[in-house]
């Protein structure tokens, strides 16, 4: 019988010694690898994010149009590139007659005047702060117009900074998108069978039949949640465009994204257009109109009782402390984007989730009538 | 024809197709060539092994499959919860299309005998294509109700014939 020797003494520490390099060190590699790869992956895709983003919600927007082509025995491609076609001429007459909003010049106009409403801010701060003071003396040492100044400035920096680079981006996204778009909507299917048929035979109806139900509901909600944006937009703009308000175009943008997320956005949304109107109308007639647009209008009347029981189901409403939640999940995510898209993406987890729960039940209840029809 | 000209127009290799052996199936019998070609990218091909439950009894059925090539045992439990076979399928032939329209429980259990390919039709993709291509769709459960009103046809004969036997003997008895 042989056995191999086995080291004693030295030889043991010293074999324990290596081994124990070698751990350490190829750990150091993988690590440093594995993080070197993320690094990699993390730059490769940074400036997609915004662009799939678009382009998946145009996809969702264009894909009952493309399907109206569809049933007129229309090849997919074909239909794609009608819908596409349509879009364009569309854009150009709606160009043509009313003229594009100068956006630029109002960029430039805003980056000047946004000192000033800043200033106004401040000044109302500091008077509101200065009664505080008379009240509260030991309130005295905490600066918040100081803060508030500072934060101030830093946003200004950051649009100064941003805006030559992201007219750039601005620029490539109306390339990226349109293309990006057009491949999800001719192969999205194809991409989500292949995907689906890799499930197990044992789970592949299960699997198929709840793709089909969550499917279903991601793209009724998510196409609801984008139509909603857009409306509360345009009619906020054009409530805005009644009084000699500037910026009005700008203002209904920033009303319709921040409506992507509840509670907190359509606040969000308003203060921008309140306090340019103060700055620039005063309290009158004008400011209390606007005020009436933004939260009467488009919020109780527009939002609550048309849109939201037409185009979005009960189903996605998520519990307040889930909005936060996702809110600041998706800030430290994503910064300013993910806060805005943190609470959809919450809510369609939420819909994939109820639906797989659903369905998992009814499974069960027919199990049982079946079982209980044999006994 | 000559040959030569009858080659051209006749796409090679077309018996071949998955489209060509779906129009031999007696569901999509009155479906024209285009049809055929869409529906092709409507089923879903499966490999199975010997051996291996296709569906189980019980389970939430979504639609239906037809025999590519290989076989499949069909079996369903009696009283005692025996399992005994239904029927012994061979290629061409198909199975579970009652859950095609509506999700219900498999009421038997079927089973790869040996290696197998099925192409399955889902509830899902028909729902996809009655909004989409109403058309052929509707030809599509055509063809299904009209095996399903086949089948209920017959077996409403069979079980008059057998309430008919058992009521016979029961009547010459008496006087």
């Amino acid at each position: 019988m042989t056995s191999v020797p086995r080291p004693t003494g030295p030889a043991k520490n010293l074999v324990l010694f290596v081994v124990l390099t070698a751990g350490i060190a190829s750990g150091i590699t993988i690590f440093s690898s594995a993080s070197t790869m993320a690094d990699w992956i993390e730059t490769a895709t940074s400036g997609l994010f915004l662009p799939i983003l678009l382009s998946l919600i145009v996809t969702f927007l264009l894909d009952p149009l493309v399907q109206v082509f569809e049933r007129a025995q229309i090849s997919r491609t074909a239909s794609i590139f009608a819908v596409y076609f349509i879009l364009l001429v569309l854009v150009m007459i709606l160009l043509a007659m009313i003229g594009p909003p100068n956006w630029k010049s109002m960029l430039d106009a805003l980056r000047a005047d946004f000192p000033r409403y800043i200033a106004r801010v401040l000044d109302y701060l500091n008077n509101l702060l200065s009664s505080v003071h008379s009240q509260f003396p030991y309130l005295e040492h905490y600066d918040i117009s100081g803060k508030f100044r500072q934060w101030a400035q830093e946003f200004l920096g950051l649009i100064l900074l941003e805006t030559p680079r992201s007219a750039m981006r601005i620029g490539s996204l109306f390339l990226l998108v349109p293309l990006f778009s057009f491949f999800f909507l001719r192969d999205s299917r194809r991409i989500m069978r292949n995907l689906i048929s890799l499930t197990p035979n044992r789970y592949f109806e299960m699997v198929l039949d709840i793709y089909d139900r969550v499917s279903w509901q991601l793209a009724h909600f998510i196409r609801g949640r984008i139509l909603e944006a857009l409306i509360i937009g345009t009619v906020v703009w054009l409530g805005l465009s009644l009084t000699d308000i500037r910026y009005a175009p700008l203002l209904g943008v920033i009303a319709g994204v921040t409506n992507l997320v509840p509670y907190i956005g359509p606040i969000v949304g308003m203060v921008p257009g309140l306090v340019i109107a103060l700055v620039d109308l005063g309290v009158g007639p004008q400011f209390w109109w606007i005020f009436c647009v933004y939260l009467l209008i488009a919020q109780v009347i527009l939002d609550n009782f048309i849109l939201i029981p037409i185009l979005i189901s009960r189903v996605s409403n998520l519990h307040p402390l889930w909005v936060i939640l996702a809110i600041v999940m998706g800030g430290k995510l994503y910064g300013v984007l993910g806060m805005i898209i943190g609470v959809p993406i919450a809510s369609v987890i939420k819909i994939a989730l109820l639906e797989i729960r659903q369905y998992r039940s009814t499974f069960n209840s027919t199990r049982d009538i079946l079982l209980s029809r044999r006994n | 024809m000559d040959p030569f000209w009858s080659n051209i127009f006749r796409k090679p290799g077309y018996k071949a197709t998955l489209a060509y052996f779906l129009g031999s199936v007696p569901i999509f019998a009155s479906l024209g060539r285009r049809d055929l070609n869409f529906l092709e990218t409507l089923v879903h091909l499966r490999n199975y092994h010997p051996g291996e439950t296709i569906f189980a009894e019980g389970d939430i059925g979504s639609g239906m499959y037809v025999i590519r090539s290989g076989g499949v045992r069909i079996e369903m439990k009696d009283e005692q919860g025996e399992n005994r076979v239904q029927a012994d399928l061979e290629a061409g032939d198909f199975f579970g299309e009652i859950a095609l329209t509506t999700p219900q429980p498999r009421i038997a259990t079927a089973t790869a005998t040996e290696q197998t390919v099925l192409v399955g039709l889902f509830r899902a993709d028909i729902l996809d294509a009655v909004r989409k291509h109403p058309a052929i769709a509707s030809k599509i459960l055509l063809g299904l109700t009209r095996i399903l009103s086949q089948r209920l046809q017959h077996a409403g004969l069979r079980l008059r014939e057998q309430s008919y036997s058992h009521l016979e003997p029961s009547s010459g008895e008496q006087p």
